[in-house]
This record gives C-alpha cells, structure tokens and sequence, in this order.
C-alpha cells in the first residue's frame, strides 16, 4: 500500500467525482455523486485497515511533493490515529449527506453535488495536510461550498446567515494565515533564512517542541490568531452566534455536515496546530480558554431549553457539546484529550443524526417549530422510536458513545479542577432537560392541530431515510460499548498532543496589557449594550436581491 | 459459573431486542419470549443464589470479565460483572419480584394496545437492574443506573397520550439527574484518589491507612455517592419524583417504584460501606435524611386519597428506614428491609393494580369501600401485606423494622429511633386506613361499576398470593438465628441473613468498630421489641377507631365525623399534609418560573448582547466602506474589507515580528 498514494486518492476521489459530475446530464449527478463519496468512503476504510494503531502517533502514509521550493512550502499529506478518524467521520457523513439531499434538493441539483463534493475535498484536506500553507488552501476551500450551500439552497433567510457566517469565519482564517505567514518567517530566521521545514508541520513541531521553540511575543500572537480561527469555528462561546443562524437557513444535508464536520475542523485545528506550535501561549491562555468552555458548556444548554425552533435547539446543544471538547483539550490530561477527541466523533454522529431527523419530519411539515408538534409517537412511532434514541444518545446515555467521550472529558478535568468539573457536570442535568422537554412536546401527548391537520401528508419515515440514520445508530451503539475500537486509533495521538501541549509553561502576561485589553473588550460590550435597539429583531442586514433566489 | 452469571442478565436483554424488533406483530403472544426470558433468568440466579450464600463462590465473591470497556491508558474500566452474598440477596428480590410482576401483567396489561411494547421495556428494565446489582466497577454501576433511570422513563410514560404520564417521567429522569450528577463526580473523585475504578480495589485503597492524603477528602466522595443514591431512592429533597411516577401502570410501580430501582439507592450505600465508615459525618447526614424522609412521607401519606399515592409516600418513607439504618451503621438490617419491604411493598402496588382494575380505573379510595367480599383474594392478601408493613409480629415487616429501630437506639442513635417510633405508629395508621377506605364499611363505588367488580383472573391473583408467603415468613426465616428460637431463648448468634453479609461488611464494621452487643431479650432489647409491637398496635387501632375494621367477629364502623373534627384541630398539619408539604409548587417556582426567567434571560443576552456586537461591528464595518457600498454589493464589500484588514494586519505583524 505504501506505494499507492492513498491519502490523496481519498482526497481527491471526491473532485474527481466533482468533475464528473459537472460534465454528465444533470440526471446522472445524484448517484455519480453518491459514488463518488461512497469510493472515498471505501478508501477511507481501507486505509483504516492499512494503518498501524501501534503506531498512532505518529504520520503514516506521507505523501511530500515540492510545490513552491522558494519559501519551502509542500504538498505533504500524512495521517495519524488523530486524523483517520477524522476522516472516516468525514467520509461517513458525506455519504449519508448526500443521500438525505436526494429528496430534499430538487433544484440546481448538478450544482449541489459539485458543491458538496469540493466540501468533503477541502475537509478531508484539512485533517490531512501537514503543510500549513495547505491547510490554509484547505480550510478556505471549505469556506466556499457551504456558503453557496447556505446561500442557494437555504431558507427565506439564508443570505443574512451567509453572510455572517462566511465574514465571521473568513476574519478568523485571515488572522490564520497572517499567523501562519509569521510563525514561517520566524522559523527561517531562526535557521539562517533557510526556508526548509518553515510551513512542514513535522519541522515546525521539533522547532517548537525541542528545538529551542519561538518567541514567546510570537507564540502569544500567533496562537491568538489561530485561537481566533478555530474558536469561531468551534464554535466557542462568544464566537457562536453565527452558528444557530446558518443552521437554521442551512438545508438538512448542509446542517448534518456543517454540525458533524465542519466544528471539527476548529477543534482538530486546536489540537494539531497550536499545542504542537505554541505550547507556552497553549498553556497561558488554557484557564481562559477552560472558563469559556464552561461557559459554551452550560450557557449553551440553558439557551437551548428556550428554542422554539427545532434546529435552534440542537444547534445551541452543539455549543453546549462541543465547549465539552475544547474543555478536554486544554486541561492537558491524557483522559481529557482522549475524551475531546472521542465527543468529536460521537457529536458528529448523533448530532448528525438530530439534524436529519429534523430534516425528515420538515419535509413532511415544512415546519420546525416544537410548539406546533405533539404526538408523533402515537402517529409515527418508528420515526418517533428513533428520535428517541439519538435524544438520549445526545443526553449522553451510558452503553451509548456519548457517554464515554463526556465522562472522559471530565474525568480528566477532574484531575485538574475538581470545580470545573462539577460545574461541567450539570449538564447532564441541563441536557436531560432540554431534550427531554423538546421530545416529550414533539413526540407525547395527543397529535397537535397542527399535524394531524397535515392528514396523510405526515407519514411515517421512509426507509431511503432509515437508510441514511441506520450507520448512525449502529456506530453509537457499537463506539458506546467498544469505544476501545476508537481510543486504541487515537492513543498514539494523545499522547503526542498531551505532551506536546504540557511541554510549555504558562508565559507571564503583562497585567497593564490584560487589564488594557479586558477593558477595551468591556467598553465594546457596554457601548453595544446601551445601543441596543429594544424591541426589534437583531439587525439583520437587509438581505440584497441575490443571484440564486 | 462464567457463563451463568453473564445469562441472568443476558437473557432479559435478548428478549428486549427481540420483542423490540418483532413484538408488535406478535399481539396477544407477545409476552411469551420477555416472559420466559425472566422465567430462565430467574432460574440461573437462583442457581447462582444457592451457591454464592452457601459460600461456593468463595468469601471475595466471584468476577466474571466480559471485555476491556474503556482502555484509555490509565484509566481502564473492565465490562465485567461479581457476584458476592450481597448480590446474591439482591439478585433473589430483584428476580422474584420481577418474573411475578411479569406473570401478573400477562392480566393486568392483556387489553392495553401497547402490549408488547410493555413487555420489551419491562425486560429492558430487568436487564438493566440486573447489570447494576451485578456490576463490577463503579462505572458500570452508573451504565446500569442511568438504563434503570431510562427504563423508568420509558415505563412511567407509558401511556404517552397522556400528558401527565409525559410529564411524570420526564420529571422523573431529571430528578434522577440531579442525583446522578452527584453520582459521576464520586466516580470522578475515587478515580483521583485511587487510579481505579473496580469496586473492591478502589475501596481497599481508600480505606487503606498507610496511605497519604488523598486529593478529595473521603468525606466528600460518600457524599457524592449519597447524592446518587438519594435521587433514584427519592429521598428528601429529591423524593418529588417518586409519587408522579405512579402515572405509569401498576405492574410498574410494583416493580421499578417498589420492590427493585428504588432501592438501587440503599444497595449502592450497602456495597460502599466502609467509604461510609471511613467518614461518620457523611453517615450522620444519611441517617438523618433517611429518618427525616421517612417522617415527611409518613405524614403525607395519612390524607392522601389516591391509593397509589399513599403507597408511593409509604416507600418513600420505608426507604427513609432503611437509608436510617444505612446512616447508624446498621447496614444488615437495611438490606433486611429492603428484602422484605421488596416482597410486601410489591404485593400492596399489585393488590391495589389488582383494587384498580375491579373498580374499572378508579384510583381515589373516597369512591372504593367494602370491596372485601367481592374481592377476596385481593383482599386478603392486601390485608397480609398491611400487617406486615405495619410491623405487627411475627410477619416480616415486624423483624426487618424493629432491628432497624433497635439498632438505631442501641449504636447511640436515639434521636432516629425516637423518629422511627413515631413513623411507626404513622405507617401503621396510614395502611389501616387504605385497608378500611377500600375494603370495609358500606360501598361508595360509582353506581354504575358497582355490579360489574370483579376479582382478576388467576394470572394476577397468583402472584399475589406467591407475594404474600414471603411477606408473612421472610422476616422469620431471614432473623432466623440457626438453632431453633434461638433469639427467643437469650441465645444469641447471628440471624442467617447477617451471616450472608458477614463478609460483605467485615471491612466496614472493622472500620467503625462496631461490636455485636449480646442481644438480651429479657434486658433492652425485649423493652424496644415491646415498644415496638405497642406502637404498631397503637397505630392500627387509631386507624381502626376512624376508618373502621372488619375482622372475623373484630367490627367497628367508620367514624367519618370524628376524622373531620381532627383535621380541623390542626389545620396546618392537614393541609400540609395534604398539600405534601408544597414541594411541587416550590419546585416550580424554583425551577420552571425562575429558572424559565433565567433561562430566557440568557436567549435574550445571546440575541442582543452576543450577536448584538457581532451584527455591530458588521455595521459598523459596512457604514465604513460606505462610499464603495454603492459600487458594489454589501456582501462583496464586506469580504473585501476583511480581506483588507487582514492585509494590514498582516503585514503589520511581519514589520513587528521580522523586525523584532
């Protein structure tokens, strides 16, 4: 196998799939793109087979091309526990995605699957790469698609939700690169201007890690700016408003992928690229970092107990789920990491899953509101079954993978704040509470008027959708009584990143610039909060007459 | 034994899957797989039962390992299950109990369209309970302890068109919740301090006194492990759950709300005894939230009307007993009441699911009376199951009862057992009283049910009476000192059921250095047996005195005008009483007033506050580059703007950076 280039086969099987799908009658694109993601999917599970879980930490399968020798700057792909399962995550949900669109998706239908396939082209790219300024290629690419996504196939309100989200996620991926460009130049200074190694990751993790390490000024930077990118695509609290927004105009398939994959994006950013590079600005912002998560932990939960909206609900769960993750990364616990890494997974899945099934039951409704709901279970009792066990897959039900992944994380945490762990813990009761209360609205009771006003309309689920949630299911069951299969992948990576991340000392902060800093922050939030219009919506740009309507 | 210990709970699980799958198209036939499965079960555990309490499993219990759960390098939790006396007399209610609940609800639930779905769940809830007495680590402990709670769930929303059924069972999981968040930080916590989180090895370590301070004090860790035990045993404040939860069907509130999850609580304490031990503040607290709960459900439960509520307020407040004597260090005979409380208090719910069904679905006992002619068997054995939990000699509640009691008194807990005087004449009031308003007196059934009561079919009554044999003889046979009246002849040696728990507590009485004191009939203890029987007795014929008897040639009638006269006497009691003290309204003040306003106060902040900066600096951005806005679109102009600011920033840091 080591002579097959495996990682960029799965790479660009999808863009293959893409072009294939462009230049074919629009009839064919439906299951020349299913084929597509399936041949990436099959590839990406021989490669599981190809790699060596005794030797998870490291990469395995590198591919190196030269690509612009002048500032050292290459084509390198290579794969860890880390990443394959990153990647078979991705590789899983695209397929399904694109099988949940087939019904949903009638118009521009070509142009959807191309789109979803460049997607799943720019995420696996970025779990793969190990060039920075690839991974920056990649992580815009990403951008691209799911803005047109959103923008064309969304809802009535889907260009403000555009536009947020790709300013939002283009400023902090701006500051990425800035910081990326800066930790090469440093790099090259520090070898006599030699631009070798300055964007590999392999020679920028020695540098940081034995070889003496970068600045501390730059560390402080560069990891800012990299927080910045990865935060919001987290998304952390407070970078997560964009979040509910392009949920809520995002079509089912883009929301499955956008929940399951695309919030991985940041956290796997955090764990291979900033511990790794920049362990001492990773250990002076980790109680910050800590405290936000618990923030996104438990705020996210209590936001989401008032949704009305369905999607909105399981949208501000995924602020509450992934705060768990970024928790788990920055206690620096081999428990915590293996725990984030695993809640990435499982969040994929069973959020994943949350999002179709709110897609099948808009399809048939064309409404998401919880209020207008009631009574499923008497009336759709395998759809209401189903629902069932992803809610208590998503309560973090032990014998199911949530469960292992959160208790983790928070053993880990434990091990360095019992406080902050107690306070994660609540969520266990905020969580029962608001998905217990939404289920128990949509799925007891008597049919609601709203439905039953539907008539036959409202049929039960349909086994195209069975299909696409039946993997799903099974991997939660099976990753929640073997999550060995999973944690065996991944230790080689934790160890590395927990290393890595405690081979810093927390760098003394100036606390004249903190208070500088804290107080300009502070003086942004009073001026907005004083300027709030009350009684109106948030100001919503007024959508322009776009291309796409 | 490897192989039969995984089937005990193995079996229930297959028939879960299976009814799960298949049963809807089964009908009426859909109770025979779950049926059987727990019928074979409960087979394979009495097999293991034997064995284990004639100690062929050896003092340390046996382990049966599965799989490497979680391998996540040091912290490595096994799938494996144990089985120890403690578990084995567990295992014995937890069957018997569960297989008669099951053969009872082939009748009670034959006309219910959910039938098979009742069967599924009802295995999926003997499987769970099985996994949490069988469990080997802490972790699976809490595996099996959130499926009970979700077996619960399910169970209580039975009837899910209703919604109160809906709202009962969520109520009932979150509460749980609440406890088990306590639960999970006690994991967290004996993990910390000892590396591990098998059962036998983390309490050696932490009872170990060559060690040095641990990081969490053990104090606290028998706390968190309380607060577990308090939600799914229900004690106060998180006993609101338990009385809702009698929205599900009475099969299941016999099983999962009497006789089996709700003692998942005081099995928990029980196994972590020496933690206990190691900390007698933590087991003042338990002492005392277990007799304060038996004192407020005692006293909610003499005016309430519905008959399930008044025996769901009656476990509540045995559960105080047995959590009293978890508290004293009295840990055999709180797994001693928990046994027999198991067998009567499952055939009081199934004789009154039985009462429920004769009078078609009427729960409030102000429109039952005289039904003990028509209903015979329920009647009688309802009546045997009252005599019991009255603690009336010589059937089980009395001896299970009074050696809590005793106990309290003689460990110098005089302040629990003066409280559990006092719940003891109250639990005998408060069952004579349901026994006289359903059974006795004139008729005050609706008129047009009145000639359609009839007894249930056999299926149900069976039960009943199997129920009923151990309700009259287990306290008997379980304080049964070896020897032929042993106890009565001043002989003392300890009853069987000590001798079973012998090994399981050796640790933990070593611990607290409790010595058995010689047990003197004709000296303290024959004074609080006598006490004891005098206040049962007292409590009865107050009972008696209001609500009337019928016994053989023993009649008295019903003096309705005399209970309205004491209520009025004390007012505030009887309200409170019967209000049950405004827990549920000062939990929905707490929590879905005020934390509905928290709640919608943080919406509000993410909407105005957080997004509110984010949409402002996006207008602020756009009314910037206003001049360009006209040429362009506003999206385009705002991407280039932040292209922009990038540019500047980025060369801004390489001026900084490449010149510094």
């Amino acid at each position: 196998m080591e002579g097959l280039p495996i990682l960029t086969l799965i790479t660009f099987l999808p863009l293959a799939g893409a072009l294939l799908v462009a230049v074919l009658p629009s009839r064919y694109a439906r299951p020349v793109a299913l084929g597509a993601s399936l041949a990436a999917w099959v590839a990406s599970l021989l490669l599981v087979i190809g790699f060596s879980a005794g030797r998870g930490g490291l990469f395995q399968f590198v591919e190196k091309v030269s690509w612009i020798p002048s500032f050292g700057i290459e084509y390198k792909l290579g794969v860890d526990g880390l990443s394959l399962v990153l990647v078979v995550l991705t590789t899983t949900l695209t397929w399904i995605s694109i099988l949940a669109s087939f019904k949903p998706i009638q118009t521009r239908i070509k142009e959807y699957m191309v789109a979803f396939l460049i997607l799943e082209v720019g995420m696996i790219g970025v779990f793969l790469a190990l060039d920075a300024f690839l991974f920056y290629i990649f992580w815009e690419i990403v951008l691209v698609p799911m803005y047109l996504i959103i923008g064309i196939w969304g809802g009535s309100n889907r260009i403000y939700a555009t536009i947020k989200f790709v300013l939002y996620t283009l400023i902090g991926s701006l500051l990425m690169l800035v910081a990326i460009l800066a930790t090469a130049f440093a790099f090259q200074d520090a070898h006599g201007g030699d631009w070798t190694g300055a964007f590999d990751f392999q020679a920028l993790r020695e540098f940081a890690t034995t070889g003496g390490g970068f600045d501390p000024t730059l560390q402080l930077l560069a990891f800012g700016a990299f927080f910045l990118a990865f935060a919001i695509k987290v998304p952390m609290f407070p970078f997560h408003t964009w979040l509910p927004d392009a949920h809520v105009e995002a079509p089912t398939a883009g929301s499955v992928i956008l929940a399951a994959v695309l919030l991985k994006l940041g956290a796997y950013g955090f764990i291979r690229w900033t511990l790794s590079l920049y362990p001492y600005a990773a250990q002076t912002f980790a109680p910050a970092i800590i405290v936000l998560s618990l923030i996104a932990i438990i705020y996210g939960a209590i936001v989401a107990l008032v949704q009305p909206d369905l999607k909105k609900l399981v949208a501000y769960s995924s602020v509450s789920h992934m705060g768990f993750v970024t928790l788990g990364i920055f206690v620096f616990q081999p428990q915590g990491m293996a725990g984030a890494i695993l809640q990435m997974v499982n969040h994929g899945l069973i959020t994943g899953a949350l999002f179709l099934l709110v897609g099948v039951i808009y399809e048939r409704t064309h409404d998401r509101t919880i209020a207008k709901m009631g009574g499923l279970a008497a009336r759709t009792p395998v759809y209401a079954a189903i629902f069932g066990f992803f809610v208590f897959a998503s309560v973090g039900l032990p014998g199911l993978s949530g469960f292992v992944g959160e208790f983790l994380t928070l053993v880990g945490t434990f091990a360095v704040s019992p406080v902050a762990a107690a306070v994660a813990t609540l969520v266990m009761i905020l969580a029962a509470a608001y998905l217990l209360w939404m289920f128990q609205r949509v799925a007891f009771g008597e049919l609601s008027g709203f439905l039953a006003g539907l008539g036959h309309h409202l049929t039960d689920i349909s086994p195209v959708e069975i299909l696409t949630l039946a993997p799903l299911g099974a991997l939660v069951v099976v990753f929640g009584l073997f999550p060995g299969i999973l944690l065996d992948t991944i230790s080689g990576s934790v160890e590395v990143a927990v290393r890595d991340g405690a081979s810093g000392t927390a760098i003394a902060i100036d606390p004249i610039a903190v208070a500088i800093g804290l107080g300009l922050v502070a003086a942004v939030v009073v001026v907005r909060i004083v300027t709030i219009p009350f009684g109106r919506q948030p100001a919503a740009p007024a959508a322009p007459a776009a291309e796409g309507a | 034994m490897d192989t039969l210990i995984p089937l005990i709970a193995a079996l229930p699980i297959a028939g879960f899957l299976f009814t799960a799958a298949v049963g809807r198209r089964l009908g009426k036939r859909a109770h025979i797989v779950p049926v059987a499965a727990v019928g074979l079960s409960w087979a394979i555990a009495m097999v293991v039962v034997v064995t284990a309490l004639t100690g062929g499993l050896g003092e340390d219990g046996h382990t049966v390992k599965l799989w490497d759960w979680i391998p996540a390098g040091a912290f490595h939790v096994e799938a494996a299950l144990f089985v120890d006396n403690l578990t084995a007399v567990l295992l014995i209610v937890v069957t018997t109990v569960g297989l008669l609940v099951h053969v009872y609800s082939i009748g009670y639930m034959s006309h219910d369209p959910g039938y098979w779905r009742f069967f599924a769940y009802l295995n999926l809830f003997m499987f769970s309970m099985l996994l949490l007495v069988l469990g080997d680590s802490w972790l699976t402990v809490f595996v099996a302890w959130e499926l009970v709670g979700l077996s619960s769930y399910l169970l209580i929303g039975f009837w899910y068109r209703k919604n109160s059924a809906a709202l009962a069972s969520k109520k009932a999981f979150i509460v749980n919740r609440v406890g088990d968040v306590g639960f999970a930080l006690g994991i967290m916590a004996i993990w910390v301090n000892t590396g591990t989180l098998n059962i036998r090895d983390s309490i050696n370590v932490l009872t170990s006194e060559t060690l040095v301070a641990f990081p969490i004090p053990i104090g606290l860790i028998a706390l968190l492990i309380f607060a577990g035990a308090m939600g799914k045993s229900a004690q106060f404040p998180l006993h609101v759950w338990l009385p809702d939860a009698m929205e599900g069907p009475t099969p299941v509130s016999a099983l999962i709300h009497a006789a089996t999850m709700v003692n998942a609580g005081v099995y928990l304490v029980a196994r972590a005894n020496p933690i206990f031990a190691s900390a007698p503040e933590a087991m003042v607290v338990v002492a005392g939230i277990g007799i304060f709960t038996a004192l407020l459900a005692a006293s909610i439960a003499m005016t309430q009307t519905d008959i399930k509520r008044v025996l769901a307020y009656s476990t509540l407040s045995q559960l105080g007993y047995m959590f009293a004597a978890l508290g004293v260090g009295a840990w055999t005979a709180a797994i001693f009441h928990l046994m027999t409380h198991g067998f009567f208090k499952g055939l009081l719910f199934l004789g009154s699911g039985s009462v429920i069904h004769a009078v078609h679905e009427e729960q409030d006992m102000r429109r039952m009376g005289g039904l003990a002619k028509k209903i015979p068997h329920t009647y009688r054995t309802m009546l045997i199951g009252a005599i019991a939990i009255s603690g009336i000699p010589p059937l089980a509640g009395f001896f299970s009862k009074d050696e809590i009691l005793g106990e309290a008194f003689k460990l110098g807990f005089a302040w629990v057992w003066a409280i559990g005087v006092v719940v003891a004449v109250m639990t005998a009031f408060y069952m004579f009283r349901l026994i006289g308003l359903t059974f006795w007196g004139e008729s005050r059934v609706d008129k047009a049910v009145e000639p359609k009561i009839h007894e249930s079919p056999r299926v149900m009554t069976v039960p009943l009476w199997l129920l009923a044999i151990p309700s009259v003889l287990l306290g008997l046979v379980l304080a049964w000192p070896g020897p032929p009246l042993g106890p009565l002849l001043g002989q003392h040696g300890p009853g069987l059921l000590a001798g079973w728990l012998e090994p399981v507590y050796h640790q933990g009485l070593e611990i607290l250095g409790h010595h058995e004191a010689e047990f003197a009939i004709f000296g303290i203890d024959g004074v609080l047996i006598l006490i004891s029987i005098a206040v049962a007795t007292g409590g009865m014929l107050a009972a008696w005195r209001l609500f009337g008897v019928e016994i053989g040639s023993l009649r008295r009638p019903a003096t309705p005008e005399r209970v309205r006269a004491l209520s009025a006497r004390a007012p505030f009691l009887y309200r409170a009483s019967l209000n049950k003290w405004w827990f549920d309204e000062l939990n929905h003040l707490l929590f879905i007033v005020i934390g509905g306003r928290i709640a919608a106060a943080a919406w509000w902040f993410d909407a105005k506050v957080v997004d509110g900066i984010v949409n402002g600096i996006g207008a602020l951005t756009k009314r910037s580059g206003g001049g360009l806005a006209r040429v362009q679109t506003g999206r385009v102009q705002n991407y280039a703007f932040g292209i922009a600011i990038g540019l500047i920033v980025m060369v801004g840091s390489y001026l900084m950076i490449g010149g510094g």
